[in-house]
């Protein structure tokens, strides 16, 4: 199939996490047009799934909701969600540049704009008869491990993905889906539709900004701390869910068998700072999450006992480092140790073996639970998509790290967040400021010098 | 340009979306098999909770051994159930909580996330 | 204005209350639905509603469908503190077709389930709701006030922050001043030298940023100024600046103020480690500067002509200070922060010595080694491989400087290792390196001028790290780089771009909106007495000016809306009650008051 079907923005936002949203707010109050592309069904990244943020601990739906809305509702901001990028290139078709840069198409003027190819996943609902009122869920009659929720609790085939989703659009997960018909019995609207395709289009565009995050690495690859086999050695961000208020089980429970844990340890630098995982790097975040997640805990947990093994401590931004002192005040344990593997204990819990820093050798402990700081490692890799260059540490690169860090080495392709680098959210939003301030400089540029 | 649906019409269009569905199901042959095949075990395994929590609210080890069911995946149905307005969160009993009946149970418009 | 004197025309009936949960934050603590059925109760309530997140898309829709469908004309909404969601609420209410202004918030977050349980905080929810929704009948559809603004745009420090601002603000065609108190722009960048982690030199980069700004068409450039007097409001400020050498004064117009007035390096006390007591002991700045002006090879470093075998770097001095445990400076102030760029910094040094110099030990003593940054754990790593010695010690137990008993040695550091079983260790030294921190330069005269806010930490404070980064509370005012905390380059720059991108954003019309919270008078009944304006906190807010009525001359006050307050000083002395404020008029706050003290709502 030849895609026809061409949309023109000033601007394409690979991306809608919170420094895509940041990028895509910042270019739209200043006139400009912006697409933002997000592979999944709703905009929000990492930060919507968090449960509270250092170091001031609000609420992270608190801060990323009303953001996630004015990029929807912005004039000049249109949103394409569940969507695939298939490439990102300069436009060198020689066609007719059309409006991206009005008044300046004189013989001989190149047009040097973007061209993005893309599919937009079918979710088998008609986005403009849905009207989110969740029956299609209630019927459905199959249950699947909820990835919004860590895999701790279950969902359905058909669904929104959560709560405060934008777009409220229910998609359905047709590998698992046994075509019983429920949910279009249910669908007050008509709007399931079983047929539903995949559609390409095409975005043209004068800059674009790569804000495509962060993942973190995978535990199952991970044999020292037992391939995520042993229930209750969780990842991070599980662990947001289990504080998050709306989270699986609405308290914090080890996943194996719903105890109130009474002892629970945070490893840090899990597979960051360590050549063998391929991450040598800080992952940057880790230490002020598992401290800000400590300190929730030690609220509702007041009982219960809680260590981070750490190597250094690295509280390093605006208010970081009183939010580190506070917690040691508030008795949470930090013990200066690598740990060297985990494995399933009695009773449920995980036993940690750890080498202690001062050279007194290995010890061990059982805990109810068990967090680990996974490294973050580039959630998208540009591979044969798109021609910028990443660097050895496979995030994007910065071709002028001092002068402007959103810089990559292709013309009128910026970077901005965790795809630049791992990022805490103060920092990710000010590069994103940053990264729509060049995106527009480099716009207005051309309009001059043309 | 149509402007009334005939009797006729609509049969006709139920007809062909009857084919399309049939050849769709032909497709998926394979998936739906094995979807109706976890949706049946899963209501088995929803439905011996819900019989046993009758009786009165238990924690999940307690329900796990009395449906001779792993207590991980007792406590991920426990979730779900709870998501859906069906069960309850009750009394605490030592380092667990116990999980009774909605006596409601209706789809909550408050689920959670 | 008859409006006010009939309660029919002026109180509607049609409020809605709309409570969130806040996914919790609320719901735990607040019962939230036994609110909502008292809500719905109260005088004037056409509807009460819940949602798990009120700011979500679905609990919009909600108000903005109400709207529509003509059920209610007023809105309150009860959640979080309205500085998070006062805006969005009045976006929503925009997009619905109605005025922004009919909207009420109450805060039964932070007010309510944030320091109250149970019985306690549903009731007190109860009667924040009702006293809000006692004001809101009484709100009144408001415009904004459109004001003029200058498309121009003052930067007040010319280091690299405030230089890459300039740059990227004069791209969108904005006129840009830049003002500078010291004869030279480049700030910091000026005494350094090859740059954590890549080893860029500072001079390369500054000098590319010169190149650009100098000739830049936009921009004018002020050295060896100083700000004496900020005056005006968004859009229109005025800067009174003298000129350091001559005493020469001029006025700069302005729309947009951004302060980029970065910082100072930490001076240690007299004896701090040694220093000002030793010659051997010296900061980090002064290796820097050695080793850029070194031109001598050979195996073992020389500084003033002396080799160095052993060296030592003390990190975090001046940083993560602890009550109780440092010593505080003259002004009782600790720096309890991290300084974030040192530990890179020192590490980049010791590897520089180590690869041209390796017949120079050394041995860096840290608590935490802070390479976060892209790159940086690569020179830690390479510090290792360079055979850098490191030690730790804990806060409590300082590293400390004596004269060394060794005659090759002048001087010995004690530490208690906690890498080696916390033994105690002498190590003798030719060279103390000691990583001071950064500090703020001092910015209070001119924060104070502008009611800027200031930190615990001392430095400038914003108004939220996550939703308004580089902006003051006061509009049209921003911030910049490491006056806000302290920042690498590259990070600086980030913050410059990040404040230019909000301060085009602003100017870029050419007038700005603002709230219409201002105080109106009530022309008939103003009788001239002038107390408003001996009141008024505001200097040209509020005057007494002359006008012919019916061939009779009468003073009158008068409001200039752009620099109202809102204060309601005036308010609260006029005699007549002929002044008011729009939006929080005396009527209201009576009708509040009326609600709390009902009592009726919350058993």
């Amino acid at each position: 199939m030849v895609p026809t079907n061409t949309k023109n923005f000033d601007t394409l936002v690979v991306g809608g996490g919170i420094a895509g949203l940041q990028t895509a707010l910042d270019l739209g109050d200043q006139g400009y047009s912006v697409a933002v592309v997000e592979k999944d069904a709703s905009i929000g990244g990492k930060m919507i799934r968090l449960s509270k943020v250092f170091p001031t601990l609000d609420c992270a739906s608190c801060i990323t909701t009303p953001k996630m809305s004015a990029v929807a509702h912005h004039e000049n901001i249109t949103l394409f969600t569940y969507c695939t990028l298939n490439s990102l290139d300069h436009d060198n078709s020689g066609e007719d540049s059309g409006n991206k840069f009005p008044g300046i198409n004189a013989p001989g003027v190149k047009a040097t704009g973007l061209k993005a190819l893309i599919t937009q996943n079918p979710r088998y609902v008609d986005p403009i008869k849905c009207i989110g009122c969740r029956q299609c869920e209630y019927v459905c009659p199959v249950h699947v491990p909820d990835m919004e929720q860590g895999g701790l609790s279950a969902t359905k085939v058909i669904c929104i993905p959560f709560s405060n989703a934008i777009p409220q659009l229910p998609m359905m997960d047709i590998e698992n889906c046994m075509l019983c018909g429920q949910c279009e019995k249910a669908c007050p609207t008509n709007a399931i539709d079983y047929f539903q395709k995949p559609e390409r289009f095409i975005i043209t565009a004068k800059t674009a900004v790569i804000t495509t995050g962060f993942d973190l690495l995978p535990v199952r690859d991970n044999v020292q701390y037992g391939n995520a086999k042993i229930p209750n050695v969780i990842d991070s961000l599980q662990m947001e869910r289990l504080l998050a208020p709306h989270g699986p089980y609405n308290r914090v429970l080890r996943p194996s068998d719903g105890m109130e844990p009474d002892s629970i340890a945070y490893v840090q630098c899990a597979g960051s700072r360590d050549k063998s995982t391929g991450v040598s790097y800080c992952s940057r975040v880790c230490c002020m999450y598992a401290i800000k997640q400590a300190m929730l805990l030690s609220g509702s947990l007041p009982l219960a006992d809680i260590i981070i093994y750490y190597m250094d401590i690295r509280a390093f931004g605006k208010g970081y480092e009183q939010f580190y002192q506070n917690a040691k005040a508030m008795g949470i344990e930090f013990i200066k140790a690598k740990v060297a593997r985990i494995d399933e204990g009695e009773n449920g819990q995980a036993q940690v073996r750890y080498e202690l820093q001062d050279g007194s050798g290995i010890a061990t402990a059982d805990h109810d639970l068990v967090i680990l700081s996974m490294g973050m490692i580039p959630a998208w890799n540009p591979g044969a998509i798109c021609p910028v260059s990443k660097d050895s540490d496979k995030f994007i690169t910065s071709i002028k790290p001092k002068i402007s860090p959103v810089l990559t080495d292709m013309e009128g392709v910026f970077v901005a967040g965790a795809a630049a680098g791992p990022k805490d959210i103060v920092d990710t939003i000010t590069e994103s400021g940053c990264a729509a301030m060049e995106a527009a400089k480099f716009m207005s540029k051309r309009l001059v010098e043309n | 340009m149509k402007t009334i649906n005939t009797d006729k019409d609509r049969d006709r269009d139920k007809e062909a979306k009857k084919a399309a569905m049939k050849e769709l199901r032909g497709v998926r042959k394979n998936l739906i098999a094995a979807a109706s095949a976890t949706m049946k075990l899963q209501r088995k395994e929803l439905a011996a909770i819900k019989a046993f929590l009758k009786a009165e609210a238990a924690t999940i080890p307690q329900i796990a051994a009395a449906i001779d069911m792993p207590t991980d995946k007792t406590l991920w149905y426990m979730a779900t159930l709870k998501k859906y307005g069906q069960i309850i969160e009750a009394q605490k009993e030592g380092a667990f909580f116990k999980y009774a009946l909605n006596e409601a149970d209706n789809p909550p418009k408050k689920a959670e996330a | 204005m008859s409006e006010m004197s009939s309660d029919k025309t002026t109180k509607t009936d049609r409020v809605g209350v709309y409570i969130c949960y806040c996914g919790g934050n609320i719901s735990d603590h607040v019962d939230v639905e036994a609110v909502r059925n008292r809500v719905e109760k109260m005088p004037g309530v056409a509807v009460a509603r819940t949602e798990m997140f009120m700011c979500s898309d679905p609990g919009q829709e909600m108000i903005i469908e109400d709207l529509k469908s003509g059920k209610i004309d007023r809105v309150v909404v009860a959640s979080c503190a309205p500085s998070l969601h006062e805006t969005t609420f009045r976006d929503a209410i925009k997009r619905a077709g109605s005025n922004p202004f009919i909207y009420e918030h109450a805060n039964i977050r932070e007010q309510v389930s944030w320091v109250h349980h149970g019985d306690t905080a549903t009731n007190k929810a109860t009667v924040l709701i009702a006293s809000a929704t006692a004001k809101a009948k009484r709100l009144k559809p408001l415009d904004p006030i459109r004001v003029e603004a200058k498309k121009h745009t003052t930067i007040i420090g010319g280091g690299v922050a405030g230089i890459k601002t300039a740059l990227d603000i004069a791209q969108t065609g904005i006129e840009v001043t830049l003002i500078e108190k010291s004869g030279i722009l480049g700030g910091q960048l000026n005494h350094l030298d090859r740059l954590a982690p890549s080893g860029e030199k500072a001079s390369d980069i500054l000098q590319e940023f010169l190149d650009q700004i100098v000739n830049y068409k936009n921009i004018t450039i002020h050295t060896n100024c100083i700000i004496e007097n900020v005056t005006g409001y968004v859009g229109n400020f005025r800067l009174d600046v003298v000129t350091k050498s001559d005493n020469k004064k001029f006025n700069i117009d302005t729309g947009a103020i951004v302060m980029a007035t970065g910082s100072v390096s930490y001076t240690p006390y007299d004896g701090e480690y040694g220093f000002g007591r030793h010659e051997q002991v010296i900061v980090l700045k002064d290796l820097i500067h050695i080793l850029k002006e070194n031109k001598s090879s050979g195996s073992v470093l020389e500084v003033n002509g002396k080799p160095i075998k052993n060296m030592v770097m003390i990190h975090c001095v001046g940083s993560r200070q602890i009550p109780g445990i440092h010593k505080p400076k003259e002004n009782g102030k600790l720096n309890e922060y991290c300084s974030r760029t040192c530990c890179a910094a020192m590490l980049n040094a010791s590897n520089q010595i180590r690869e041209n110099f390796p017949g120079t030990g050394i041995y860096e003593m840290y608590r935490d080694i802070r390479t976060y940054g892209r790159g940086q754990e690569a020179l830690y790593t390479q510090a290792s491989k360079n055979k850098v010695v490191f030690m730790r010690y804990e806060a409590d137990a300082l590293p400390e400087i004596t004269p060394s008993p060794l005659p090759d040695y002048p001087l010995q550091v004690k530490i208690k290792d906690s890498l080696t079983f916390n033994e105690e260790m002498d190590v003798p030294v030719d060279l103390v390196v000691l990583a001071t921190g950064i500090e703020p330069d001092d910015v209070s005269g001119l924060a104070s001028m502008m009611k800027l806010p200031i930190g615990t930490d001392q430095f400038l404070l914003e108004v939220h790290p996550k939703l308004r980064p580089v902006e003051f509370p006061i509009t049209g005012v921003f911030l910049a780089g490491t006056c806000q905390a302290p920042m690498d380059a590259g990070e600086a720059c980030n913050a410059a771009g990040a404040a230019a991108v909000k301060a085009s954003a602003l100017l870029r019309k050419g007038y700005i909106e603002l709230d219409p919270f201002v105080a109106q008078v009530d022309i008939d009944k103003c009788q001239g007495h002038g107390a408003c304006v001996e009141a008024c906190l505001k200097e040209g807010a509020l005057e007494l000016i002359e006008t012919t009525i019916e061939g009779k001359i009468h003073k009158k006050a008068r409001v200039t809306a752009a620099l109202c307050l809102g204060c309601g000083a005036c308010a609260a002395v006029c005699p007549e009650k002929a002044i008011d404020i729009n939006g929080w008029a005396l009527k209201q706050y009576e009708d509040m008051v009326d609600a709390i003290v009902s009592d009726g709502f919350a058993v």
